[in-house]
């Protein structure tokens, strides 16, 4: 695979593997201090475990939208080149993948959120 | 008649808020996508051309699911954090799940004493109640639908329920997991009382049986006791301490025999002991068919008295 579809790859899967890394953040801080007792500690007078899924979320959620933004970019350089079908289809998805997951790290984020953490 | 349309209390009523979000929303959701959908066979191609467009797909089918979905994750989300909360000053309660009937036991609370009933549950209006389920044969679960969700009732393990009646009534609880033949015959009954009568109510129950005084019923109490009846019931405040099944201290109180099967009355009563296996067959106590009808009269006469 050439250098250049190894990122449109990548690119294509920002979203899901920053997805993933939101999800092992969340439930691996939250868990562990939870098994530990220590769900209420706090580090300079915040939760930590409410300022991890925060600052969790908000990374991966920057991350994903800039993923997003540039497979919008990539898919209108593709879309002035005459014969580039698989480029347009990857830059296309790549557009939905991340789209999609910029509302599921939300979600996730809020559930976490919400939710007693060692409940 | 349980009903989860009526809530009497904050769990039940948010669960059913949500209920009736989520029903009329998914219902008119339905109506418009049907009503779509035949508009698409129906419609002259010219007229119906928009329902194809790329502008129709990903504001229908893409944002209106996400916005949708955004709107009622985080509801149902605050739904069930603040469902089943643990409240400080909780009134204990521990019941029982057995075939085919509910101990229930009040611990002892500061300077009141622990006593045990049957098949009905008292509690104040406006205290917050803990309720710890567990279940003495096969898995049965707990539901108060008035009251919020149910529980499940296991061998060995001890599941919490919290929640707390917010008017006066008298509302039924039933089995909400298959556990044997009389599964649809397990039903109790949840008396909200004012806190005095909660107290007057719990002051009486913890009181021991009083000796009948009419002859009849000192039959019954005779008969009670040389027919074994003690052996597996208890009567406080007489030999009998058996505890395999319901505590018939104050039998004559319960509104209801057999786990909400009948009104409690000395002619239910006769009948239940005369032919248990044919009103609940499989429960475990026996038929006493053999009794004579005046046996019959003064031993359920006597229970009848238990109040």
């Amino acid at each position: 695979m050439s250098g250049r579809r190894t990122g449109q790859v990548l690119l294509m899967l920002a979203g899901l593997i920053a997805w993933a890394v939101q999800f092992t953040v969340i439930y691996g801080v939250t868990s562990t201090l939870c098994g530990r007792g220590w769900a209420d500690a706090t580090l300079f007078g915040f939760g930590i475990v409410p300022a991890t899924i925060v600052s969790a979320t908000l990374i991966t959620f920057a991350a994903t939208a800039v993923a997003v933004i540039w497979s919008i970019k990539s898919h209108r350089q593709n879309a002035k080149r005459p014969a580039a079908t698989t480029d347009g289809f990857m830059s296309h998805v790549a557009i939905l993948i991340n789209g999609l997951s910029l509302v599921v790290i939300l979600w996730h984020g809020i559930s976490a959120l919400i939710l007693p953490a060692c409940a | 008649m349980q009903s989860a349309l009526d809530p009497a209390g904050g769990d039940a009523s948010r669960i059913y808020w949500l209920t009736m979000t989520m029903t009329v929303g998914g219902i008119l959701i339905f109506l418009s996508v049907t009503s779509l959908l035949l508009y698409a066979i129906f419609a002259p191609p010219e007229r119906r051309a928009w329902l194809g467009s790329r502008r129709t797909i990903i504001y229908g089918g893409l944002a209106f699911p996400i916005i949708t979905l955004s709107a009622l994750l985080p509801y149902g989300l605050i739904v069930m954090r603040d469902s089943d909360v643990p409240k400080a000053g909780a009134l204990p309660i521990e019941v029982i799940g057995e075939q085919y009937w509910w101990r229930v036991r009040y611990p002892a609370d500061g300077d009141r004493v622990a006593f045990s009933t049957a098949n009905e549950i008292i509690v104040p209006v406006g205290r917050p109640i803990a309720v710890s389920v567990t279940a003495a044969d096969v898995i049965h679960s707990f539901w108060i639908p008035n009251f919020g969700g149910k529980i499940d009732m296991i061998p060995g393990r001890i599941n919490r329920l919290n929640f707390t009646a917010e008017r006066p009534g008298i509302y039924r609880g039933v089995c909400a997991e298959f556990c044997g033949d009389q599964h649809a015959r397990m039903a109790f009954d949840v008396i909200a009382l004012e806190p005095a009568a909660f107290e007057t109510w719990r002051t009486e129950q913890a009181k021991p049986a009083q000796d009948p005084e009419v002859p009849l019923l000192a039959r019954g109490r005779e008969l009670f006791r040389a027919g074994g009846c003690g052996s597996c019931h208890a009567v406080r405040g007489t030999e009998a301490n058996g505890q395999f099944g319901p505590d018939l201290t104050h039998v004559g109180s319960r509104r209801t025999i057999g786990a909400g099967q009948f009104p409690n009355n000395i002619g239910t009563l006769a009948g239940w002991i005369a032919n248990t296996q044919h009103i609940k067959p499989g429960v475990r106590m026996p038929s006493y068919g053999s009794l004579t009808g005046e046996d019959l009269r003064a031993l359920a006469g006597y229970l009848e008295s238990l109040r």
